[in-house]
């Protein structure tokens, strides 16, 4: 089913995209191999968030400047995307600890209950570093979308004024902002669907509490603190960086 | 923004994480705050990882025995898959005997400050850096919410008689033409990005759909998380196809109308030929960052059981196969919905954009 699916794909691409279409099947593919070889070296027992930041940083690299080349532009979007990822960082490691988010709830019983569960290697930890992994696609996008609308605006305007320059910068992202977070709320709606129909008969209070709803709820509310976090730090570095002279 | 807004804005936020922090009155299952808390190794030998046992006391904060001290035993091992490691300080649920006087059991930690916290750092950025697009993005997100729970209540209540598929389908167009109007307005632009959103949704679903039918025999369908509580699995594996990429095909539709649209406005005698150029490279940006979004924000919900697999010897292949083939599907048949929303909504919004122009001379 899947390989159907990997080669229809590649094919739409090639279609829409020509030269361009299968670059971008191939940086599909090699964040998809990212992410398997972080669940493996995970598996070997490397630290959990040590290996989620390398990821995010490879990630980064691949998606910028593979895909859009080496520029001012670029760097300022990469700078952004490392920044976001360090204060993402720092909260969720304030709250995971405290908020006991790693491991399984009841739902998973079944399945997680054919294995040991003596598998020494803090199921929180791995929370937090799937957490980074996730934030870390939707934060590239909107870094590299609002750097090169500023880049965009500076062509057009070539004496524009670093504060001008940010605002512009801004404006844009407070565009994109409306459509990113449409997207992330339905990307991970799915499983709030099926959440609630398995715990049907669960009080209200006890849902707001309990883990497995406070780890999809978390990874929704990060995913969009994240997007509007990297708004302001992108359009401040691209306005600093992109009018420096040569 | 003005100063004073901010001001406002920032007051409300306090109020709400500190309010959040004394809600015991809310609540009717007696929660308990921990005071005191005593570590112990527990030797098991057999198992690589430690065991702890937490020798907890506390004070119950609601209810009847309010203001009671009261001990408990937790036990957890460094893992943590199943059962939690509580911190000093933290809130917890217990269940009471019915005397009042011992635990019987710990349900679950309070963890709703946190969901708060996130939740008023969250409107409050949009709200500070966005400005009044922030707000309107939020009225479009709580109108999705609302949406949402209405719909699932709704499917609760009635889920024998009600397909979910078709529920969702219905759902999930007005999904699109609400928040498109929410955020953009009434205009030709809004119009053609709600057109070509419902012909790509119903289009890419139906190629998914067609597809799972004729090669997904071999799909662990069980495997999928909640899928045992549902009557029609598979309408249910549908409806989070159908959902997962839904974002993403009306963003896709509403960049290319809008910019499509401002090409038109900045030169009224564009040609149908230029405008197809220019919004197929417009699209090439897109596609791209896009299908990685829905890659990292979706397929990346398998890493704890697929890991967990592999931490019980299971190799690599063989997890993967089990308990990531379905994401993947999920993921990958958006992927194509979103590369399939490109062609369309060009056409659509050449389409409706231009004829009006006509119209209008």
């Amino acid at each position: 089913m899947n390989k159907i699916l990997w080669i229809i794909l590649f094919f739409l691409l090639l279609l829409i995209g020509k030269s361009r279409g299968v670059k971008t099947f191939f940086s599909f593919l090699l964040s998809m191999i990212l992410i398997i070889i972080y669940i493996i070296l995970m598996g070997l027992g490397l630290n959990a968030i040590i290996l989620a930041l390398i990821i995010c940083i490879l990630a980064s690299i691949i998606s910028i400047f593979f895909l859009n080349g080496y520029s001012k532009k670029t760097i300022s979007a990469f700078l952004g995307v490392m920044a976001v990822l360090v204060i993402v960082f720092i909260i969720l490691y304030i709250i995971g600890n405290r908020a006991s988010i790693g491991g399984f709830g009841d739902e998973s019983l079944e399945t997680i209950g054919a294995f040991s569960y003596d598998i020494n290697y803090s199921m929180v930890k791995v929370m937090i570093g799937m957490y980074l992994v996730s934030v870390i696609g939707t934060i590239i996008d909107t870094s590299i979308s609002v750097s090169s609308a500023m880049n965009e605006v500076l062509e057009n305007n070539p004496k524009i004024k670093k504060d001008e320059l940010y605002k512009s910068g801004m404006n844009i992202g407070a565009d994109i902002l409306s459509t990113t977070i449409n997207t992330l709320y339905f990307a991970l709606i799915s499983t709030f669907i099926g959440f609630f129909m398995w715990h049907r008969f669960m009080s209200i209070e006890l849902i707001i509490n309990y883990k497995v709803f406070a780890q999809d709820i978390i990874l929704l509310l990060i995913t969009f603190i994240g997007s509007i976090l990297i708004i302001p730090i992108t359009s401040y570095i691209s306005s600093r960086l992109l009018l420096k002279k040569k | 923004m003005k100063k004073k807004n901010i001001i406002i804005l920032l007051v409300i936020s306090i109020v709400c994480i500190i309010f959040v922090y004394h809600d015991y009155f809310l609540y009717k299952t007696p929660i308990v705050k921990v005071t005191n808390i005593d570590n112990k190794i527990e030797k098991i030998e057999s198992n690589k990882e430690k065991h702890y046992i937490q020798n907890i006391t506390g004070t119950i904060m609601n209810g009847k025995y309010k203001g009671n001290k009261i001990g408990m035993v937790n036990h957890y091992s460094t893992s943590l898959i199943y059962g939690d490691k509580i911190e000093k300080n933290s809130d917890v649920f217990v269940k009471l005997t019915s005397d009042g006087n011992k635990i019987s059991s710990i349900e679950s930690i309070k963890r709703d400050k946190y969901i708060v916290i996130l939740f008023v750092i969250f409107i409050d950025l949009i709200i500070l850096i966005a400005g009044k697009k922030g707000i309107k993005t939020l009225v479009s997100f709580f109108s999705n919410v609302a949406i949402t729970i209405f719909a699932i209540v709704l499917f609760n209540n009635n889920y024998e008689k009600i397909n979910i598929l078709l529920l969702y389908l219905i759902i999930s167009i007005i999904f699109i033409v609400l928040s498109l109007f929410i955020t953009n307005g009434k205009s030709k632009k809004t119009l053609s990005a709600i057109i070509s959103s419902i012909v790509a949704l119903l289009l890419s679903f139906s190629l998914s759909f067609i597809l799972v039918k004729i090669f997904g025999k071999t799909l662990n369908i069980w495997g999928m998380e909640y899928i045992d509580v549902v009557h029609d699995y598979h309408n249910f594996f549908y409806v989070c196809i159908l959902l997962c990429g839904l974002g993403a095909i009306m963003d896709i539709a509403i960049t290319i109308s809008s910019s499509l649209n401002e090409l038109i406005e900045k030169n009224a005698k564009i040609s149908k030929k230029d405008l197809l150029k220019s919004g197929k490279v417009i699209s090439k940006d897109i596609v791209g960052t896009m299908i990685n979004v829905m890659l990292f924000t979706c397929y990346t919900s398998v890493i704890p059981t697929v890991l967990l697999a592999i931490k019980n010897n299971m190799p690599v292949a063989t997890a993967l196969n089990f308990y990531a083939d379905l994401e993947l599907t999920i993921v990958l048949c958006n992927c194509v919905g979103i590369a399939l929303t490109i062609p369309v909504s060009l056409y659509i919004s050449i389409l409706i954009l231009n004829n009006r122009k006509v119209v209008k001379k």
